[in-house]
């Protein structure tokens, strides 16, 4: 479903992402570690189209993102890890606009919108302008529109901050739901218990450079992720 | 405790004499030195308008023994200009304060907390008040006799009338919060008022005249009617001319103000400094869902964001307004304006034509929509960003909105200007064409601008709105342009006709507005997907 190959981005003399390669297949919750700085978000953002590689490719179920952006974004849904979202615009109008972007029917719309809003219970709010929203409900929204056009591909950064409990247990199902559905799901975190419970396959990023990646197993082995994580940020 | 937080909060009321509000950063000494001078210029020339007032006014009455008419007169007019630049920050600076919690969960008493609040208001009333005051004492001190008791009055007496300015504040500040919290469609009205505020600024302008000559026609009348309703100024007036005893019972009646003012106030603030009032909450109901396409999507995002800013309004679409203002005067007006052309351009009639146009293009060179649109994605960008529509999309959206909000008005003018003048065929044609062009070619220059220098790292969209450099060269970018054109056809002006200038201009002008367009679907997309 994500297919990174070789990516390299700089930002001056910095090798932000160095040479990264990975693979996400259809059904996989991808869970993505590593410290601040480590190269995480400009991973994320360049797998979106929101940042240019310098080297590299990446290809979301088959379409390539710098060849094909178009075809490539129709397939995703990205949730960043702050919300900036459009403040003059209320909760439902930014969910019509999303939905009018990615043509998603009224009908359908309308459907999704009354099934998530209702499950994160912020129907009420959808009214309201997203100025008014605090930092958990403008998250609670952003999931919503990601989900509104069924992406094949969910690319979330830190998506459980500033969730309360029941949300990001929600969120959790939503997610295991949608690889279920033969979708894939690719998020950074730093919650590692999380990672740990969540993920099917983990990477660990560290300067810009993959360090590990595998499934659960293969990463941790019988040890806990906290303490391979944390022998690996002292090997390198 | 109370020095610190006094001194707290001026360094808030003035922080933006030492910070750079686009950034946050401290000004370096230089930027300090050269902000102050430039405000202190500002604060010369605006006090020079008062100090014109204020001449005009004072040896008139002294030389009839009105003296205290004039301080008075120049009191009021102060108080005015005081509350006009204070009431809008007092609510937010008594009540919404960023800092409320954190000195409400330290040890300090509440009311040292509203005491410093309230010390704020009043230094910025006294600010505003000073630019009419400090040169109404100068020209007293020029034309009056003045007794010692009276130099020492006059020179406290704007210090004391700046408590008044404070309680005015304090009361409007409140009623324009509470109004304004109620109301659903706030953004729309705030733009009403600020144009109903403007054109009374304009009319009160035009008529200071006559106002003048009207008060110093009738000083008694006058004096007599601000002696028994605003008692207070006449005690001021009265003070200047040194009075003691009206000077105490000013001082007595400002200082019962401001503790009436300090005890209502005391008695609420907690509660409402802790109460988040918010606006009236609107509960979603389910309503038939519309679609559009993706190119209408981003259309009505555009104008959501347009008429969702009372600042993008005012600042940028306020060229709007004037064009349908003008398009009705001129209509009201037709005979005076066809007899004033008769009069002084018969056998001019093509230059006539040829400058109308340009004065409507000048005219909707006010509007600056596309000039900051971009830097108003500010940190959204990553929307447009992450979607699956293209760079080019989205700026088209940007251009579709400042067209189809600028050209209707345009062509309302124009046809008003043609209507007056009555062109023939060829001329009536051509002006719609060219103003249309006009339009399209600036909306084009600004968005290019601010593709090239945007600023998406604003906190506060005032910034891109009304300092940004791209808002900068369309203002005068347009009035520019037309002044080069005007330019060119004196070089000209034996060689061809306005007509025909006008049709090169108006080629030159689609020349430029193609090019733009290629440059904004290559390179200016480009840039897009890079920001």
């Amino acid at each position: 479903m994500l297919k990174i190959e070789h990516l390299t981005k700089i930002y001056g003399d910095k090798k932000a992402v160095d040479d990264l390669s990975l693979h996400i297949a259809p059904g996989e919750i991808y869970g993505f570690i590593g410290h601040n700085g480590a190269g995480k978000t400009t991973t994320i953002k360049a797998c979106c189209g929101i940042l240019q590689a310098d080297s590299g490719k990446i290809y979301i179920d088959g379409t390539s993102v710098q060849e094909n952006p178009l075809a490539a974004k129709a397939k995703i849904a990205y949730i960043p890890d702050n919300p900036d979202l459009y403040e003059f615009m209320t909760g439902i109008q930014f969910l019509n606009f999303i939905g009018d972007i990615f043509s998603v029917k009224p009908q359908t719309r309308q459907e999704r919108i009354r099934k998530y809003a209702d499950l994160f219970e912020i129907t009420d709010d959808l009214a309201q302008p997203i100025s008014a929203y605090s930092h958990g409900m403008k998250q609670k929204l952003a999931v919503i529109s990601a989900l509104l056009h069924e992406p094949k591909l969910l690319i979330m950064d830190e998506p459980f901050v500033g969730l309360d409990p029941k949300a990001s247990h929600i969120l959790k199902d939503l997610m295991r739901e949608l690889c279920n559905n033969g979708g894939a799901i690719f998020f950074s975190t730093h919650v590692l218990e999380v990672a740990e419970k969540l993920c099917d396959k983990v990477a660990i990023i560290k300067n810009g450079k993959l360090i590990k990646s595998g499934t659960m197993e293969e990463v941790k082995g019988d040890a806990s992720l906290e303490n391979v994580f944390l022998e690996l940020e002292g090997e390198q | 405790m109370t020095k610190v937080l006094l001194k707290k909060q001026l360094m808030e009321v003035f922080s933006w004499l030492y910070q750079d509000k686009k950034n946050g950063k401290n000004r370096s000494k230089g930027g300090i030195i050269g902000f102050s001078v430039l405000y202190l210029a500002l604060f010369f020339f605006l006090g020079f308008i008062f100090y014109i007032t204020a001449k005009q006014l004072c040896a008139p009455l002294c030389e009839i023994g009105f003296g205290w008419l004039y301080f008075a007169l120049m009191g009021l007019i102060a108080v005015a200009l005081g509350v006009f630049g204070s009431v809008f920050n007092t609510f937010a600076s008594l009540y919404q304060a960023k800092d409320n919690d954190l000195l409400l969960s330290m040890p300090v008493p509440t009311a040292k907390i509203l005491i410093a609040r309230l010390f704020g208001v009043y230094a910025i009333g006294l600010m505003y008040e000073l630019i009419v005051m400090i040169p109404s004492v100068l020209v007293w001190f020029l034309n009056a006799k003045i007794t010692v008791t009276g130099a020492l009055f006059s020179l406290l007496a704007p210090f004391v009338l700046s408590i008044f300015v404070l309680t005015l504040s304090c009361i409007l500040g409140y009623a324009v919060a509470l109004f304004s919290s109620k109301l659903k469609r706030k953004n729309i009205l705030t733009v009403f008022l600020s144009l109903v505020f403007l054109a009374a600024y304009y009319y009160l302008y035009s008529q200071a005249y006559k106002v003048l000559q009207s008060i110093l026609q009738n000083p008694q009348r006058v004096g007599n009617s601000i002696k028994s309703i605003l008692y207070p100024f006449y005690c001021m007036g009265r003070a200047a001319e040194g009075n003691v005893l009206s000077m105490l019972i000013f001082t007595a009646i400002m200082a019962l103000l401001f503790v009436l003012v300090y005890l209502v106030l005391s008695h609420s603030f907690l509660k409402l400094a802790t109460t988040d009032r918010g606006g009236a909450k609107v509960k979603y109901k389910e309503k038939k869902i519309t679609a559009v396409n993706a190119d209408n999507a981003l259309l009505r995002k555009e104008l959501k964001r347009f008429l969702g800013s009372p600042n993008y309004m005012l600042n940028c679409g306020l060229g709007i307004v004037f064009m349908i203002i003008g398009a009705v005067a001129l209509i009201f007006k037709v005979e005076a304006v066809r007899g004033l052309i008769s009069e002084m351009f018969t056998g001019y009639m093509q230059i006539v034509l040829m400058s109308a146009t340009a004065a409507v293009c000048m005219i909707t060179s006010m509007c600056i929509i596309t000039a900051p649109s971009v830097s108003l994605e500010g940190k959204s960008l990553w929307i447009l960003q992450v979607l699956p529509v293209t760079a080019y999309q989205a700026l088209k959206a940007k251009l579709k909105l400042h067209l189809r909000l600028t050209l209707p008005s345009a062509i309302i003018l124009t046809a008003a200007v043609e209507f007056v003048l009555k062109p023939d065929v060829k001329f009536g044609l051509l002006m719609p064409v060219t103003v249309a062009i006009f339009v399209l070619f600036m909306a084009l220059v600004g968005l290019c601008c601010n593709l090239k220098m945007p600023n998406l790292t604003w906190t506060n969209e005032i910034v891109p709105i009304k300092q940004g450099m791209s808002v900068m060269i369309s203002l005068f970018g347009g009035w520019a342009a037309v002044a080069v054109f005007g330019l060119l056809y004196f070089v000209v002006r034996k060689l061809i006709s306005p007509f025909v200038f006008l049709v090169i201009a108006t080629g030159i002008l689609v020349i430029g507005s193609v090019a733009l367009i290629r440059w904004l679907k290559t390179k200016g997309a480009e840039i897009f997907e890079r920001l």
